[in-house]
Protein backbone atom coordinates (compact mmCIF):
# COMPACT_ATOMS: atom_id res chain seq x y z
CA UNK A 1 0.00 0.00 0.00
CA UNK A 2 1.70 3.69 -1.00
CA UNK A 3 2.66 5.66 1.82
CA UNK A 4 -0.04 8.12 3.43
CA UNK A 5 0.39 11.86 3.79
CA UNK A 6 -0.69 14.26 6.25
CA UNK A 7 -2.87 16.68 4.05
CA UNK A 8 -0.90 20.67 4.44
CA UNK A 9 2.11 19.28 5.58
CA UNK A 10 5.27 20.46 3.21
CA UNK A 11 5.63 16.49 2.79
CA UNK A 12 2.47 16.26 1.50
CA UNK A 13 3.13 19.33 -0.90
CA UNK A 14 6.09 17.61 -1.51
CA UNK A 15 4.32 14.28 -2.90
CA UNK A 16 1.63 16.31 -4.89
CA UNK A 17 4.49 18.07 -6.59
CA UNK A 18 6.73 14.74 -7.23
CA UNK A 19 2.99 13.29 -8.67
CA UNK A 20 2.63 16.06 -11.07
CA UNK A 21 5.95 16.22 -12.87
CA UNK A 22 5.55 12.28 -13.15
CA UNK A 23 2.33 12.98 -14.98
CA UNK A 24 3.11 13.08 -18.87
CA UNK A 25 -0.70 14.22 -19.95
CA UNK A 26 -0.31 17.12 -17.26
CA UNK A 27 3.46 18.11 -19.28
CA UNK A 28 1.23 18.01 -22.24
CA UNK A 29 -2.40 19.61 -20.94
CA UNK A 30 -0.43 22.15 -19.05
CA UNK A 31 2.23 23.40 -21.59
CA UNK A 32 1.13 26.93 -21.82
CA UNK A 33 0.39 27.56 -18.00
CA UNK A 34 2.51 29.97 -16.70
CA UNK A 35 2.04 31.12 -13.07
CA UNK A 36 1.71 30.39 -9.28
CA UNK A 37 -1.58 29.67 -7.25
CA UNK A 38 -2.17 29.71 -3.51
CA UNK A 39 -4.82 27.96 -1.34
CA UNK A 40 -6.26 29.12 1.62
CA UNK A 41 -7.92 26.47 4.05
CA UNK A 42 -10.20 28.45 6.45
CA UNK A 43 -9.62 27.31 9.84
CA UNK A 44 -12.07 25.10 10.87
CA UNK A 45 -11.37 23.76 14.84
CA UNK A 46 -13.88 21.20 14.68
CA UNK A 47 -11.77 19.72 12.26
CA UNK A 48 -8.85 19.43 13.77
CA UNK A 49 -8.11 22.71 11.29
CA UNK A 50 -7.46 24.83 14.43
CA UNK A 51 -5.29 27.84 12.42
CA UNK A 52 -5.89 28.84 8.61
CA UNK A 53 -3.38 26.91 6.08
CA UNK A 54 -1.90 28.77 2.95
CA UNK A 55 0.07 27.18 0.40
CA UNK A 56 1.59 28.16 -2.28
CA UNK A 57 1.81 26.08 -5.46
CA UNK A 58 3.57 27.29 -8.69
CA UNK A 59 3.65 25.97 -12.32
CA UNK A 60 5.50 26.84 -15.26
CA UNK A 61 5.12 25.00 -18.82
CA UNK A 62 4.41 21.73 -17.59
CA UNK A 63 6.12 21.47 -14.82
CA UNK A 64 5.47 22.13 -10.67
CA UNK A 65 7.98 24.53 -9.44
CA UNK A 66 7.85 25.66 -5.37
CA UNK A 67 5.10 23.77 -3.37
CA UNK A 68 5.35 25.63 -0.17
CA UNK A 69 3.46 25.40 3.17
CA UNK A 70 3.73 29.18 3.49
CA UNK A 71 2.08 32.01 5.46
CA UNK A 72 -0.60 34.73 4.51
CA UNK A 73 1.82 37.27 3.22
CA UNK A 74 3.29 35.12 0.67
CA UNK A 75 0.10 33.59 -0.18
CA UNK A 76 -1.28 36.97 -1.10
CA UNK A 77 2.08 37.19 -3.91
CA UNK A 78 0.40 34.02 -6.25
CA UNK A 79 -1.30 34.94 -9.50
CA UNK A 80 -4.14 33.63 -8.33
CA UNK A 81 -5.47 33.51 -4.51
CA UNK A 82 -7.97 30.49 -3.68
CA UNK A 83 -9.75 29.99 -0.88
CA UNK A 84 -12.40 27.88 0.91
CA UNK A 85 -13.24 25.72 4.05
CA UNK A 86 -11.99 22.57 5.16
CA UNK A 87 -14.75 21.10 4.31
CA UNK A 88 -14.92 21.98 0.99
CA UNK A 89 -11.60 21.50 0.04
CA UNK A 90 -11.61 17.70 1.47
CA UNK A 91 -14.28 17.37 -1.14
CA UNK A 92 -12.44 18.76 -4.07
CA UNK A 93 -8.97 16.51 -3.06
CA UNK A 94 -11.44 13.79 -2.82
CA UNK A 95 -12.98 14.37 -6.43
CA UNK A 96 -16.16 14.37 -4.84
CA UNK A 97 -16.80 17.88 -5.79
CA UNK A 98 -15.41 19.70 -9.02
CA UNK A 99 -13.70 22.68 -8.08
CA UNK A 100 -14.73 24.66 -11.05
CA UNK A 101 -18.09 23.70 -10.12
CA UNK A 102 -17.55 24.47 -6.69
CA UNK A 103 -16.35 28.23 -7.59
CA UNK A 104 -19.21 29.01 -9.58
CA UNK A 105 -21.24 28.04 -6.63
CA UNK A 106 -19.29 29.95 -4.01
CA UNK A 107 -18.38 27.15 -2.15
CA UNK A 108 -14.48 28.14 -2.87
CA UNK A 109 -13.46 31.63 -4.15
CA UNK A 110 -10.97 33.27 -6.79
CA UNK A 111 -8.98 36.12 -6.67
CA UNK A 112 -7.37 36.83 -10.53
CA UNK A 113 -7.56 36.85 -14.08
CA UNK A 114 -10.88 34.31 -14.50
CA UNK A 115 -10.28 34.14 -18.42
CA UNK A 116 -7.32 32.85 -18.02
CA UNK A 117 -8.25 30.09 -15.25
CA UNK A 118 -11.50 29.39 -17.64
CA UNK A 119 -8.70 29.28 -20.59
CA UNK A 120 -6.77 26.59 -18.92
CA UNK A 121 -9.41 25.20 -16.99
CA UNK A 122 -8.17 21.51 -18.37
CA UNK A 123 -4.72 21.93 -15.91
CA UNK A 124 -6.68 22.74 -12.74
CA UNK A 125 -8.70 19.60 -13.69
CA UNK A 126 -5.65 17.60 -14.01
CA UNK A 127 -3.55 19.26 -10.85
CA UNK A 128 -6.66 18.36 -8.68
CA UNK A 129 -7.10 14.44 -10.40
CA UNK A 130 -3.61 14.39 -9.31
CA UNK A 131 -4.00 15.37 -5.75
CA UNK A 132 -6.27 12.32 -5.46
CA UNK A 133 -3.53 10.22 -6.84
CA UNK A 134 -1.62 10.83 -3.30
CA UNK A 135 -2.67 8.42 -0.22
CA UNK A 136 -3.89 11.12 2.25
CA UNK A 137 -5.31 10.81 5.92
CA UNK A 138 -7.14 14.30 6.36
CA UNK A 139 -6.93 16.15 9.82
CA UNK A 140 -10.71 14.93 11.04
CA UNK A 141 -9.56 11.58 9.93
CA UNK A 142 -6.40 11.00 12.38
CA UNK B 1 -10.05 14.52 -17.69
CA UNK B 2 -12.13 13.03 -14.17
CA UNK B 3 -14.28 15.38 -13.40
CA UNK B 4 -17.22 14.18 -10.69
CA UNK B 5 -19.50 12.19 -12.57
CA UNK B 6 -22.21 14.48 -13.90
CA UNK B 7 -25.62 12.90 -12.97
CA UNK B 8 -26.71 10.45 -15.23
CA UNK B 9 -30.37 10.57 -16.96
CA UNK B 10 -32.56 8.23 -18.32
CA UNK B 11 -35.84 8.08 -19.49
CA UNK B 12 -38.61 6.01 -17.16
CA UNK B 13 -41.18 3.53 -18.86
CA UNK B 14 -43.07 6.57 -20.08
CA UNK B 15 -40.23 8.42 -21.73
CA UNK B 16 -40.07 11.02 -18.84
CA UNK B 17 -36.55 12.03 -18.63
CA UNK B 18 -35.38 10.95 -14.45
CA UNK B 19 -32.36 11.85 -12.60
CA UNK B 20 -30.27 9.20 -10.80
CA UNK B 21 -29.43 8.84 -6.68
CA UNK B 22 -26.28 10.91 -7.10
CA UNK B 23 -28.24 14.23 -7.71
CA UNK B 24 -26.05 16.99 -6.06
CA UNK B 25 -26.27 20.40 -6.80
CA UNK B 26 -27.00 24.19 -5.79
CA UNK B 27 -29.47 26.46 -7.85
CA UNK B 28 -29.38 30.40 -7.33
CA UNK B 29 -32.25 32.64 -8.80
CA UNK B 30 -31.83 35.56 -6.57
CA UNK B 31 -33.50 37.98 -9.06
CA UNK B 32 -36.86 39.36 -8.41
CA UNK B 33 -38.75 39.13 -12.16
CA UNK B 34 -41.57 41.71 -12.94
CA UNK B 35 -43.40 41.57 -16.16
CA UNK B 36 -45.95 42.76 -18.07
CA UNK B 37 -46.56 45.51 -20.90
CA UNK B 38 -45.72 48.99 -19.53
CA UNK B 39 -44.35 47.62 -16.52
CA UNK B 40 -41.17 49.70 -17.37
CA UNK B 41 -42.36 52.81 -16.17
CA UNK B 42 -46.06 51.31 -14.02
CA UNK B 43 -43.78 49.14 -11.43
CA UNK B 44 -40.42 50.67 -11.49
CA UNK B 45 -41.17 53.56 -8.59
CA UNK B 46 -42.77 50.89 -6.09
CA UNK B 47 -40.05 48.47 -6.70
CA UNK B 48 -37.26 51.27 -6.24
CA UNK B 49 -39.00 51.49 -2.64
CA UNK B 50 -39.69 48.41 -1.88
CA UNK B 51 -35.88 48.33 -2.05
CA UNK B 52 -35.79 51.43 0.29
CA UNK B 53 -34.10 53.63 -2.17
CA UNK B 54 -35.07 57.44 -3.26
CA UNK B 55 -31.98 58.11 -5.44
CA UNK B 56 -31.49 56.65 -8.99
CA UNK B 57 -28.73 56.84 -11.60
CA UNK B 58 -30.03 55.68 -15.05
CA UNK B 59 -27.23 54.12 -17.08
CA UNK B 60 -27.89 53.23 -20.86
CA UNK B 61 -26.62 54.18 -24.06
CA UNK B 62 -26.64 56.97 -26.56
CA UNK B 63 -28.29 54.15 -29.01
CA UNK B 64 -31.03 53.49 -25.98
CA UNK B 65 -31.95 57.26 -25.42
CA UNK B 66 -32.07 57.69 -30.09
CA UNK B 67 -34.66 54.95 -29.76
CA UNK B 68 -36.38 56.84 -26.81
CA UNK B 69 -36.69 53.97 -25.03
CA UNK B 70 -35.38 55.44 -21.94
CA UNK B 71 -36.85 58.78 -21.79
CA UNK B 72 -40.68 57.55 -20.66
CA UNK B 73 -39.26 55.82 -17.82
CA UNK B 74 -36.45 58.78 -16.72
CA UNK B 75 -39.64 61.07 -16.67
CA UNK B 76 -41.85 58.66 -14.49
CA UNK B 77 -38.85 58.52 -12.13
CA UNK B 78 -39.21 62.25 -11.74
CA UNK B 79 -37.20 63.73 -8.77
CA UNK B 80 -36.15 60.20 -7.63
CA UNK B 81 -33.85 59.86 -10.63
CA UNK B 82 -30.77 62.11 -9.93
CA UNK B 83 -29.01 61.57 -13.40
CA UNK B 84 -28.74 59.61 -16.18
CA UNK B 85 -25.26 57.96 -17.38
CA UNK B 86 -25.28 57.19 -21.18
CA UNK B 87 -21.65 56.68 -21.93
CA UNK B 88 -21.45 52.97 -22.02
CA UNK B 89 -20.15 51.79 -25.68
CA UNK B 90 -21.20 48.19 -27.12
CA UNK B 91 -17.85 46.90 -25.18
CA UNK B 92 -17.58 48.10 -21.71
CA UNK B 93 -14.42 48.85 -20.12
CA UNK B 94 -13.13 49.72 -16.98
CA UNK B 95 -13.23 53.06 -18.23
CA UNK B 96 -16.38 53.34 -18.41
CA UNK B 97 -17.45 51.72 -14.96
CA UNK B 98 -14.96 54.45 -13.67
CA UNK B 99 -16.33 56.99 -14.51
CA UNK B 100 -19.77 56.10 -14.45
CA UNK B 101 -19.53 55.10 -10.27
CA UNK B 102 -18.23 58.59 -10.00
CA UNK B 103 -21.05 60.23 -11.45
CA UNK B 104 -23.42 58.15 -9.15
CA UNK B 105 -20.98 58.46 -6.44
CA UNK B 106 -21.08 62.53 -7.08
CA UNK B 107 -25.24 62.41 -7.43
CA UNK B 108 -25.60 61.21 -3.84
CA UNK B 109 -27.18 57.95 -5.59
CA UNK B 110 -29.17 55.03 -3.79
CA UNK B 111 -29.83 52.72 -6.66
CA UNK B 112 -28.74 51.81 -10.18
CA UNK B 113 -31.34 50.69 -13.05
CA UNK B 114 -30.01 50.02 -16.33
CA UNK B 115 -31.60 50.64 -19.47
CA UNK B 116 -30.42 48.35 -22.06
CA UNK B 117 -28.58 45.04 -23.55
CA UNK B 118 -25.58 43.05 -22.10
CA UNK B 119 -22.59 45.95 -22.26
CA UNK B 120 -24.72 48.65 -20.23
CA UNK B 121 -26.18 45.97 -17.85
CA UNK B 122 -22.89 44.89 -16.87
CA UNK B 123 -21.23 48.41 -16.49
CA UNK B 124 -24.24 48.87 -13.99
CA UNK B 125 -23.17 45.66 -12.32
CA UNK B 126 -20.16 46.98 -11.90
CA UNK B 127 -20.87 50.30 -10.83
CA UNK B 128 -23.04 48.44 -8.08
CA UNK B 129 -19.21 47.07 -6.55
CA UNK B 130 -17.80 50.20 -6.63
CA UNK B 131 -20.43 51.86 -4.98
CA UNK B 132 -20.29 49.57 -1.97
CA UNK B 133 -17.31 48.60 -1.76
CA UNK B 134 -14.60 51.42 -3.43
CA UNK B 135 -11.52 51.04 -4.63
CA UNK B 136 -10.49 49.93 -8.34
CA UNK B 137 -12.56 47.49 -10.10
CA UNK B 138 -9.39 45.22 -10.79
CA UNK B 139 -9.10 43.89 -7.18
CA UNK B 140 -12.61 42.01 -7.71
CA UNK B 141 -11.87 40.09 -10.41
CA UNK B 142 -12.30 36.91 -10.12
CA UNK B 143 -15.26 34.29 -8.73
CA UNK B 144 -17.30 35.19 -5.20
CA UNK B 145 -14.59 37.38 -3.39
CA UNK B 146 -17.86 39.36 -2.13
CA UNK B 147 -18.96 38.65 1.49
CA UNK B 148 -22.01 41.23 1.51
CA UNK B 149 -25.01 42.69 -0.75
CA UNK B 150 -23.72 45.45 -3.11
CA UNK B 151 -25.80 48.54 -3.67
CA UNK B 152 -29.26 47.85 -5.18
CA UNK B 153 -29.32 47.27 -8.96
CA UNK B 154 -33.09 46.95 -10.98
CA UNK B 155 -32.29 45.89 -14.81
CA UNK B 156 -34.49 46.81 -17.60
CA UNK B 157 -33.47 44.60 -20.77
CA UNK B 158 -34.25 46.32 -24.18
CA UNK B 159 -33.22 43.03 -25.79
CA UNK B 160 -34.37 39.63 -25.34
CA UNK B 161 -31.59 36.88 -25.29
CA UNK B 162 -28.44 37.40 -23.43
CA UNK B 163 -30.65 36.26 -20.03
CA UNK B 164 -27.86 38.79 -18.09
CA UNK B 165 -30.96 40.64 -16.08
CA UNK B 166 -30.56 37.48 -14.17
CA UNK B 167 -27.02 36.80 -14.44
CA UNK B 168 -24.33 37.04 -11.75
CA UNK B 169 -21.53 37.29 -13.89
CA UNK B 170 -20.22 40.81 -15.84
CA UNK B 171 -17.62 40.73 -18.73
CA UNK B 172 -15.66 43.98 -18.85
CA UNK B 173 -12.95 45.41 -21.24
CA UNK B 174 -9.49 46.35 -19.54
CA UNK B 175 -7.63 48.32 -21.78
CA UNK B 176 -4.61 48.13 -19.98
CA UNK B 177 -4.54 44.44 -19.93
CA UNK B 178 -5.75 44.74 -23.42
CA UNK B 179 -8.16 41.75 -22.90
CA UNK B 180 -11.38 41.23 -20.97
CA UNK B 181 -11.81 40.27 -17.13
CA UNK B 182 -15.11 38.19 -15.72
CA UNK B 183 -16.02 39.41 -12.41
CA UNK B 184 -18.61 36.39 -10.61
CA UNK B 185 -20.69 37.54 -7.93
CA UNK B 186 -23.71 36.37 -6.64
CA UNK B 187 -24.01 38.68 -4.17
CA UNK B 188 -24.15 41.07 -7.30
CA UNK B 189 -27.19 39.65 -9.10
CA UNK B 190 -29.19 42.26 -9.79
CA UNK B 191 -32.23 42.92 -7.32
CA UNK B 192 -34.96 42.98 -9.78
CA UNK B 193 -35.47 42.60 -13.45
CA UNK B 194 -38.27 44.60 -15.11
CA UNK B 195 -39.55 42.59 -18.42
CA UNK B 196 -41.78 45.28 -20.18
CA UNK B 197 -42.03 43.78 -23.73
CA UNK B 198 -42.96 46.91 -25.37
CA UNK B 199 -38.56 48.18 -24.80
CA UNK B 200 -38.28 44.90 -27.63
CA UNK B 201 -41.19 45.91 -30.21
CA UNK B 202 -38.38 48.04 -32.19
CA UNK B 203 -35.52 45.23 -32.47
CA UNK B 204 -35.02 44.55 -35.89
CA UNK B 205 -35.49 40.74 -37.73
CA UNK B 206 -32.14 39.65 -37.28
CA UNK B 207 -31.55 40.75 -34.24
CA UNK B 208 -34.88 39.29 -32.99
CA UNK B 209 -33.86 36.32 -34.67
CA UNK B 210 -30.20 35.81 -33.12
CA UNK B 211 -30.86 37.36 -29.77
CA UNK B 212 -33.95 34.47 -29.59
CA UNK B 213 -31.27 31.73 -30.88
CA UNK B 214 -28.75 32.90 -28.02
CA UNK B 215 -31.60 32.01 -25.79
CA UNK B 216 -32.79 28.83 -26.82
CA UNK B 217 -28.91 27.76 -27.03
CA UNK B 218 -28.76 28.66 -23.33
CA UNK B 219 -31.61 26.56 -22.63
CA UNK B 220 -30.16 23.47 -25.02
CA UNK B 221 -26.82 23.60 -23.93
CA UNK B 222 -28.26 23.83 -19.97
CA UNK B 223 -29.95 20.88 -19.96
CA UNK B 224 -26.70 18.89 -22.12
CA UNK B 225 -24.38 20.59 -19.77
CA UNK B 226 -22.68 18.36 -17.82
CA UNK B 227 -23.40 20.28 -14.60
CA UNK B 228 -27.32 20.04 -15.39
CA UNK B 229 -29.80 19.99 -12.73
CA UNK B 230 -33.70 19.50 -12.45
CA UNK B 231 -34.46 23.09 -11.71
CA UNK B 232 -32.41 24.74 -14.56
CA UNK B 233 -33.57 21.79 -16.58
CA UNK B 234 -37.16 23.24 -15.74
CA UNK B 235 -36.58 26.55 -16.67
CA UNK B 236 -34.57 25.72 -20.29
CA UNK B 237 -37.17 23.24 -21.25
CA UNK B 238 -40.25 25.67 -20.85
CA UNK B 239 -37.83 28.58 -22.31
CA UNK B 240 -37.11 26.09 -25.68
CA UNK B 241 -41.10 25.98 -25.79
CA UNK B 242 -41.85 30.12 -25.85
CA UNK B 243 -38.49 30.29 -28.07
CA UNK B 244 -40.46 27.60 -30.62
CA UNK B 245 -43.51 28.89 -30.80
CA UNK B 246 -43.02 32.57 -30.48
CA UNK B 247 -39.42 33.49 -31.84
CA UNK B 248 -41.25 32.97 -35.78
CA UNK B 249 -44.15 35.00 -34.28
CA UNK B 250 -41.86 37.85 -33.17
CA UNK B 251 -40.12 37.32 -37.21
CA UNK B 252 -43.45 37.60 -38.61
CA UNK B 253 -44.93 40.47 -37.32
CA UNK B 254 -42.64 42.28 -34.73
CA UNK B 255 -45.33 44.47 -32.87
CA UNK B 256 -46.41 41.20 -31.88
CA UNK B 257 -46.50 42.14 -28.10
CA UNK B 258 -47.81 39.04 -27.08
CA UNK B 259 -45.08 36.85 -28.50
CA UNK B 260 -42.68 39.93 -27.83
CA UNK B 261 -42.94 39.00 -24.46
CA UNK B 262 -43.65 35.57 -24.62
CA UNK B 263 -39.58 35.33 -26.19
CA UNK B 264 -38.83 38.23 -23.17
CA UNK B 265 -39.39 35.79 -20.67
CA UNK B 266 -37.92 32.56 -22.41
CA UNK B 267 -34.41 34.36 -22.68
CA UNK B 268 -34.82 35.19 -18.79
CA UNK B 269 -35.49 31.80 -18.16
CA UNK B 270 -32.76 30.30 -19.99
CA UNK B 271 -30.67 32.76 -18.29
CA UNK B 272 -31.28 31.19 -15.18
CA UNK B 273 -30.80 27.94 -16.61
CA UNK B 274 -27.21 28.50 -17.68
CA UNK B 275 -26.33 31.03 -14.87
CA UNK B 276 -26.94 28.02 -12.70
CA UNK B 277 -26.26 24.67 -15.32
CA UNK B 278 -23.33 26.68 -17.69
CA UNK B 279 -22.92 26.04 -21.46
CA UNK B 280 -20.84 23.80 -23.89
CA UNK B 281 -19.60 23.41 -27.00
CA UNK B 282 -21.41 25.44 -28.99
CA UNK B 283 -20.94 28.30 -26.59
CA UNK B 284 -17.20 27.57 -26.76
CA UNK B 285 -17.18 27.32 -30.90
CA UNK B 286 -19.31 30.45 -30.70
CA UNK B 287 -16.77 32.40 -28.75
CA UNK B 288 -13.61 30.94 -30.92
CA UNK B 289 -15.04 31.77 -34.61
CA UNK B 290 -16.11 35.19 -33.03
CA UNK B 291 -12.36 36.41 -32.16
CA UNK B 292 -11.38 34.76 -35.11
CA UNK B 293 -13.78 36.12 -37.43
CA UNK B 294 -15.98 38.60 -35.54
CA UNK B 295 -19.31 36.79 -35.73
CA UNK B 296 -21.90 38.54 -33.76
CA UNK B 297 -22.48 35.98 -31.01
CA UNK B 298 -26.12 35.56 -31.29
CA UNK B 299 -25.92 34.77 -35.14
CA UNK B 300 -23.13 31.94 -34.66
CA UNK B 301 -24.41 30.51 -31.38
CA UNK B 302 -27.95 30.24 -34.06
CA UNK B 303 -25.53 28.47 -36.98
CA UNK B 304 -23.78 26.26 -34.83
CA UNK B 305 -26.31 24.91 -32.80
CA UNK B 306 -27.90 22.17 -34.41
CA UNK B 307 -24.28 20.61 -36.00
CA UNK B 308 -23.13 20.59 -32.42
CA UNK B 309 -26.24 18.77 -31.33
CA UNK B 310 -25.94 16.17 -34.22
CA UNK B 311 -22.00 16.27 -33.17
CA UNK B 312 -23.55 15.35 -29.32
CA UNK B 313 -25.45 12.44 -30.58
CA UNK B 314 -23.68 10.91 -32.91
CA UNK B 315 -21.68 8.73 -30.82
CA UNK B 316 -24.54 6.75 -29.23
CA UNK B 317 -24.63 8.42 -25.42
CA UNK B 318 -27.90 6.94 -23.87
CA UNK B 319 -27.65 10.34 -21.72
CA UNK B 320 -27.72 13.01 -24.63
CA UNK B 321 -30.28 11.01 -26.31
CA UNK B 322 -32.22 10.74 -23.68
CA UNK B 323 -31.84 14.44 -23.09
CA UNK B 324 -32.29 15.89 -26.90
CA UNK B 325 -35.87 13.38 -27.22
CA UNK B 326 -37.09 15.38 -24.03
CA UNK B 327 -35.86 18.89 -26.03
CA UNK B 328 -38.12 17.36 -29.12
CA UNK B 329 -41.00 16.87 -26.97
CA UNK B 330 -40.75 20.33 -25.62
CA UNK B 331 -40.24 21.23 -29.67
CA UNK B 332 -43.38 19.87 -30.57
CA UNK B 333 -41.72 17.59 -32.61
CA UNK B 334 -42.29 14.19 -30.64
CA UNK B 335 -44.17 12.53 -28.09
CA UNK B 336 -43.21 10.42 -25.44
CA UNK B 337 -44.14 7.17 -27.29
CA UNK B 338 -41.54 7.56 -29.83
CA UNK B 339 -38.41 6.03 -30.07
CA UNK B 340 -35.81 7.99 -28.22
CA UNK B 341 -33.18 8.03 -30.95
CA UNK B 342 -35.54 9.19 -33.35
CA UNK B 343 -37.04 11.41 -30.96
CA UNK B 344 -33.15 13.01 -30.74
CA UNK B 345 -32.70 13.40 -34.10
CA UNK B 346 -36.19 15.36 -34.67
CA UNK B 347 -34.92 17.67 -32.41
CA UNK B 348 -31.81 18.55 -34.27
CA UNK B 349 -34.07 18.83 -37.40
CA UNK B 350 -36.19 20.76 -36.03
CA UNK B 351 -33.20 23.39 -35.09
CA UNK B 352 -33.04 23.34 -38.56
CA UNK B 353 -36.20 23.90 -39.58
CA UNK B 354 -36.55 27.09 -36.92
CA UNK B 355 -33.82 29.17 -38.08
CA UNK B 356 -35.27 28.46 -41.82
CA UNK B 357 -38.47 29.68 -40.05
CA UNK B 358 -37.14 32.47 -38.90
CA UNK B 359 -34.63 33.82 -41.33
CA UNK B 360 -31.93 32.83 -39.75
CA UNK B 361 -28.56 32.45 -41.52
CA UNK B 362 -27.58 28.96 -41.83
CA UNK B 363 -24.07 28.66 -42.81
CA UNK B 364 -21.08 30.49 -41.46
CA UNK B 365 -19.35 31.71 -44.75
CA UNK B 366 -22.36 33.80 -45.07
CA UNK B 367 -20.28 36.18 -42.61
CA UNK B 368 -16.75 35.78 -44.84
CA UNK B 369 -15.66 32.95 -42.56
CA UNK B 370 -13.18 30.93 -44.10
CA UNK B 371 -11.57 27.60 -44.24
CA UNK B 372 -8.24 29.57 -42.39
CA UNK B 373 -10.61 31.03 -39.82
CA UNK B 374 -12.16 27.44 -38.84
CA UNK B 375 -8.82 25.91 -38.42
CA UNK B 376 -7.66 28.83 -35.86
CA UNK B 377 -11.05 28.61 -34.08
CA UNK B 378 -10.58 24.99 -33.56
CA UNK B 379 -7.65 25.47 -31.68
CA UNK B 380 -9.23 27.95 -29.36
CA UNK B 381 -12.17 26.31 -29.08
CA UNK B 382 -10.47 23.22 -27.12
CA UNK B 383 -9.28 25.63 -24.79
CA UNK B 384 -12.38 27.52 -23.97
CA UNK B 385 -13.63 27.12 -20.88
CA UNK B 386 -17.49 26.07 -21.67
CA UNK B 387 -16.39 22.94 -23.62
CA UNK B 388 -15.26 21.00 -20.36
CA UNK B 389 -19.25 21.61 -19.69
CA UNK B 390 -20.21 19.75 -22.57
CA UNK B 391 -22.09 16.13 -22.21
CA UNK B 392 -19.95 14.98 -24.84
CA UNK B 393 -16.51 15.01 -23.69
CA UNK B 394 -14.24 17.03 -26.64
CA UNK B 395 -10.56 16.24 -26.29
CA UNK B 396 -9.49 16.55 -29.81
CA UNK B 397 -9.73 19.94 -32.15
CA UNK B 398 -10.24 17.45 -35.17
CA UNK B 399 -13.70 16.78 -33.58
CA UNK B 400 -14.81 20.59 -33.12
CA UNK B 401 -13.07 21.34 -36.63
CA UNK B 402 -15.32 18.71 -38.51
CA UNK B 403 -18.27 20.41 -36.92
CA UNK B 404 -17.44 24.14 -38.10
CA UNK B 405 -16.49 22.33 -41.63
CA UNK B 406 -20.55 21.41 -41.68
CA UNK B 407 -21.33 24.91 -40.29
CA UNK B 408 -19.65 26.36 -42.67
Amino acid sequence: MAEAFKAFTQEWMDEWKKTINASKEYKEIAKDWEGSVSITVNADPSKNVPEPVYMFTDYWHGDALDFLICDNAKAQTAKFIMSGDYSRWKQVAKKELDATKALMQGKLKLKGDLTYVVRNVKTINKVVDLLTEVNTIFPDEV
Amino acid sequence: MNLPPATSIRQDKENEMVYDDSLSFVYLGPTKIIFGSGSSTSELESEMSALGCSRAVVVTDPGIIKAGLSEKIVKTLGDKCVGVFSDVPQDTGIDVVNRGAAFAREKGADIVISIGGGSVIDTAKCMCILLTEGGSLANYEGIQLLTRLQTPHIVIPTTAGTGSEVTWVAVIYDKDKGQKILIVETYNAPRAAILDPQLTLKLPPLLTASTGMDAMTHAIEAMTSVQREPMADAMALHAIRLLSTYLPQCIKDGSNLHARGQVQLAATMAGWAFGNAMVGIVHAMAHSIGAVARVPHGVSCGILLPYCMDFNISDGDEDAIAIYATIAQALGVSTRDDEPKKAAMAAVNEIFALLKRIEHPIKLSAFGVKEADIIKAADLSIADGAIVNNIRCVSDKEEVLAVYRKAL
